[in-house]
């Protein structure tokens, strides 16, 4: 291995989606706004909001959506933990498509008496799932 | 004696019945497998949630902590306050002893504490049923979560992570207590009685003397006490989920043996019958027997 690299794993309660992967640069959606790793990156511990998480290994480019957790960089390695985090190819279009309209009905339909944290999160989630099956569709066609 | 019809019938039955448990072995048997996975695909993220959270708690000191959301999940309640008991069973029966302790586990709990004020939250139709025909009891059902085995999933624990943090927050609760079967080996379930909440500070692995030491060269964003405050609710959920997954395993391990055991005596009891059956049979040709050779002799003697 001639130049640093990252090791990425990332974890849901579900699965391990990634383990001791590789990788030259992630991208990860922190609290505050979206955040670049390289390697040699101070040691970092922050929350995630949901978003979309990229990452590159030589030429290939792959994308997650990350849907809140938190991620912990550590000598040179990168641990995110995420309620729930989908590869690109494993996001439903069609389905987030359509949580998106729902949750966006609820919103408008109910307004005062429903939990709004909750729908609005919802729609939030549903964004973020669009937004990545778009990016492989433009990227594998 | 029963005639050869009503034994044909019999034996007849006891198939079909024996069909049905050795079916409903296999399903268990099924999908015991993906509930092990489960169970095991959910350690890695469990084990760096409590490193992660162990780190921050050693690192904060008890100024930081205090007065933060994450400071009220730590610290003991004063005694005498509500009661919160969760109570883990399967949606359905036909599982051995698997429901019928667990309830008789919770009915000596709720016996032991008699005279406070308990709250109920119910995971599982028997556990609710059960709960809901207690009378003369100081009860409250807070919540309920019905119909979400076999499948449950991260988003079930939590659901019922937020409920009881709701009621914990609100109320004066003094503790919450968890019911449920643990799996602990295909053969045998073990009832356990864990509490959830408040969090025991002494568990997170930090000896007294590392706390409240900033040592470490980390940068956090947001800020640790909030950091802690945002992982400690989704530490319970990822406590609930493995709960909620001990308990679906624990259920279809029980199911399978007592399908296994059901099958066994169905069989056990077709051939008796069959053996009945037999016997009455030859009994039959045996009487006709005499009767016809005993006829011709009246006949030619």
């Amino acid at each position: 291995m001639g130049k640093k690299q990252l090791l990425l794993t990332i974890v849901t309660p579900e699965k391990t989606v990634l383990t001791d992967k590789p990788v030259d640069f992630v991208t990860i959606p922190a609290f505050g706004g979206e955040m670049g790793v390289l390697p040699g990156h101070a040691s970092f511990v922050a929350q995630l909001k949901e978003g979309v998480m990229h990452y590159r290994d030589g030429v290939h480019r792959e994308i997650f959506a990350v849907l809140s957790g938190f991620a912990e960089i550590h000598h040179d390695k990168v641990l995110v933990l995420a309620e729930a985090a989908e590869l690109s190819k494993e996001v439903n279009e069609e389905r987030a498509r359509q949580a998106y309209q729902k949750a966006k009905e609820t919103l408008a339909i109910h307004g005062a008496d429903l939990d709004l944290d909750e729908a609005n999160a919802a729609l939030r989630r549903a964004a973020v799932r669009l937004k990545v099956a778009e990016f492989r569709r433009k990227h594998k066609q | 004696m029963a005639s050869l019809r009503d034994i044909r019938k019999h034996i007849d039955s006891v198939k079909s019945i024996k069909q049905i448990t050795y079916a409903m072995k296999m399903v268990a048997a099924a999908r015991i497998k993906r509930a092990q996975g489960a169970i095991l695909a959910s350690r890695p993220f469990a084990v760096e949630m409590d490193r992660m959270i162990a780190d921050l708690y050693c690192e904060l000191s008890e100024e930081d902590l205090a007065g933060t959301p994450a400071r009220e999940l730590f610290c003991e309640r004063p005694a005498g306050g509500t009661l919160v008991l969760v109570l883990v069973t399967a949606d359905k029966g036909l599982c051995g002893s698997f429901n019928t302790n667990l309830l008789k586990a919770s009915a000596a709990w709720l016996k032991e504490h008699r005279g406070r004020k308990i709250v109920v939250v119910a995971v599982g139709r028997k556990g609710r049923d059960f709960l809901k025909r207690l009378k003369g009891l100081d009860l409250e059902m807070a919540h309920e979560m019905v119909g979400i085995f076999p499948k449950a999933g991260y988003v079930h624990a939590q659901l019922l992570a937020d409920a009881l943090l709701k009621l914990y927050a609100e109320r004066p609760v003094e503790s919450v207590t968890l019911l449920y079967n643990e799996f602990k080996s295909m053969l045998t379930q073990r009832i356990v009685t864990d509490r959830l909440l408040p969090i025991k500070g002494h568990l997170l692995g930090c000896a007294s003397g590392a706390k409240g030491k900033a040592s470490s060269d980390f940068l956090f964003e947001p800020c640790k006490a909030e950091l802690l405050g945002s992982l400690l609710p989704r530490h319970i959920g990822a406590q609930l989920y493995r709960m909620l997954l001990e308990s679906q395993a624990a259920e279809l391990a029980a199911r399978m043996n007592a399908m296994e055991s059901a099958s066994q005596n169905a069989s056990e009891l077709i051939e008796g019958l069959t053996l009945k059956m037999n016997k009455t049979r030859q009994a039959m040709i045996t009487t006709e027997l005499n009767e016809i050779v005993s006829g011709s002799e009246a006949l030619g003697g």
